[in-house]
């Protein structure tokens, strides 16, 4: 059996949301106690509709947002304990790319900086080796070394998320989380940057965290799955198996509603 | 019978590094009671294409060229007077984010009741308020004498919609133009509002143009399909030989390249449509 990277129990985030002086506050449940854990290696996706606590959890994972109460246990150690170096420490394991490759990267940066800004933070790298290791990474990743001076509002879509994922890649993580990482992309460049992933993944055993509304997506990249509603996980198991046999009402729901392309 | 024949549609775009074809000797028809889904990539003039039937080009595009017939007259031809009268009442149109395309500050009543006023003088004001409930009923809408005096912000996103297509259809319409309808919308909702397109078509004959660029909403929608790249029609076939058979090499990239459970291998690199091809230059296959 695979090292079991992250094991998350009876996460909890309550948002409250006030609505005047004398009113009672009103909670947002967004995630509401889950359990789960993400095998070293594997592609685990989370699913749902908007409002289901998708991008909460991957917030939390990413110590974006603190939890109400819960664990969430990383090789051992609780995450939501950490001091602000311990945290340091955990971030250069665990990397994010987001949805929205416009307003993910600095407009005023060159790309070149763009991408190495995790090496500056985290290592006492020389310049020269940054630089080097900067290109090495945009070559891996299907960037051309010129493009290194060039700014993000040159690039494409589809060109930038590749920026985004050289970023997160550049500090050798073990997981990424991707929240949403092809969807505001078209279809054609959406199979360039799947494909690219699942190449990175192999190459590097990465263990991707896979946040998607896009169930086709899902089904084609995952190992395991975690569908949400309402802030709680309904079902969870192989994707084979979900696909295949959904036993939750919600799990059904969902796949019915995928207009199908019959061939 | 056709509603719509588009003939040779040049829209083009000036500027001072020259001029942007986007929309390129294109001809299409759209039969009465039909559906015909124009599908492509950002920037394949998918919009451009529609935006043009409706004459909403603004500066620095211009109409350069072509025919645009709707029941048998050229729009083309027609002066602004002539085409505010078809806008909103023989052709109405649906954009893409709900959010934006509602007026905030307005009540959903006040929005629909707008439109009557407009297109529909001969009814009074009770007269308007029951047309506009009955086109609340129409698509589905919960409560709709409560609806009736909500702000946008209060519905979901779902319920937005619902009530773009009712505007859209208070005023029975002879084609509906819908823009990337259900693009912002969770598929459970999606699925409502694609079901409720085609109730709305069966009971009323209504012509559907829709724009997509998600393949599966076109095999869910379309009678015919337009694939449109860089401006252009590379393919056009009903909805059954373009799935079954696709014959332009564009429209067989853009296919493989969403993942299909039993035709991809689980994990297997998927096509990709090759930037560095210029697809243009195979035999477009119209059928």
């Amino acid at each position: 059996m695979s090292k079991i990277l992250f094991d998350v129990k009876n996460l909890t985030k309550h948002y409250e949301i006030k609505r005047g002086l004398l009113a009672k506050p009103k909670i947002i449940k967004a995630v509401n106690g889950i359990d789960f854990n993400v095998k070293k290696g594997e592609i685990l996706s989370i699913v749902g509709e908007s409002g289901c606590g998708k991008s909460t959890t991957a917030k939390l994972l990413m110590t974006i947002e603190k939890p109400t109460s819960g664990e969430i246990m990383f090789e051992g150690e609780d995450i939501t304990k950490f001091s602000e170096n311990e945290l340091k420490k955990y971030r250069k394991k665990v990397q994010i790319i987001f949805q929205d490759p416009y307003s993910s990267l600095n407009p005023r940066w060159k790309v070149g900086r763009i991408i190495a800004e995790p090496l500056l933070l985290n290592s006492d790298l020389q310049k020269e080796e940054i630089k080097e290791k900067t290109l090495a990474i945009m070559k891996k990743v299907g960037l051309k070394e010129e493009w290194y001076e060039r700014y993000p509002h040159q690039f494409s879509g589809g060109q930038r998320q590749r920026i985004g994922i050289a970023r997160a890649l550049i500090i050798n993580p073990e997981v990424i989380i991707c929240d949403e990482p092809v969807s505001a992309l078209d279809v054609s460049i959406q199979a360039q940057v799947l494909n690219l992933l699942l190449d990175l993944q192999e190459e590097f055993n990465l263990t991707y965290v896979f946040i998607s509304h896009d169930l086709s997506v899902v089904e084609h990249i995952s190992d395991r799955i975690l569908v949400m509603y309402f802030g709680d996980i309904v079902e969870s198991g192989d994707v084979d198996e979900i696909f295949s046999n959904p036993k939750h009402e919600y799990t059904k729901t969902l796949l019915g509603a995928i207009p199908k392309i019959e061939v | 019978m056709n509603l719509v024949e588009v003939k040779n549609l040049k829209t083009y775009f000036y500027s001072d590094e020259g001029v942007n074809r986007a929309v390129d000797d294109v001809s299409f028809e759209i039969p009465e009671g039909k559906t015909v889904c124009i599908v492509g990539e950002s920037g394949s003039g998918k919009s451009i294409t529609s935006l043009s039937i409706m004459q909403l080009i603004d500066k620095p595009g211009k109409i350069v060229e072509g025919e645009i017939i709707f029941d048998g007259v050229d729009l083309l031809k027609q002066d602004e007077n002539y085409i505010r009268g078809i806008r909103g009442s023989k052709i109405s149109m649906i954009f893409q984010e709900p959010m934006t395309s509602l007026n905030p500050s307005y009540t959903v009543g006040f929005q629909i009741d707008e439109v009557l006023k407009l297109h529909h003088k001969e009814l009074d004001k009770k007269g308007r308020y029951e047309r506009a409930i009955e086109a609340l009923e129409l698509v589905g809408m919960p409560y709709p004498e409560e609806k009736y005096n909500e702000y946008p912000f209060k519905l979901s996103g779902g319920q937005r919609q619902r009530v773009m297509i009712a505007m859209a259809m208070a005023c029975e319409p002879k084609l509906l133009i819908a823009d990337e309808p259900t693009t912002a919308l969770d598929v459970t909702i999606q699925a409502q509002v694609l079901d409720l397109m085609n109730k709305l078509q069966d009971k009323k004959g209504t012509s559907i143009l829709f724009i997509t660029h998600d393949l599966g909403v076109v095999a869910q929608m379309a009678d015919e399909v337009v694939v449109m790249y860089r401006g252009h029609i590379v393919e056009k076939a009903s909805a059954k030989e373009l799935f079954e058979d696709p014959r332009h090499p564009y429209t067989k990239a853009l296919l493989n390249s969403i993942p299909v459970p039993g035709k991809h291998k689980r994990k297997s690199r998927l096509d990709t449509v090759d930037e560095n091809i210029d697809y243009l230059q195979f035999p477009k296959e119209i059928r």
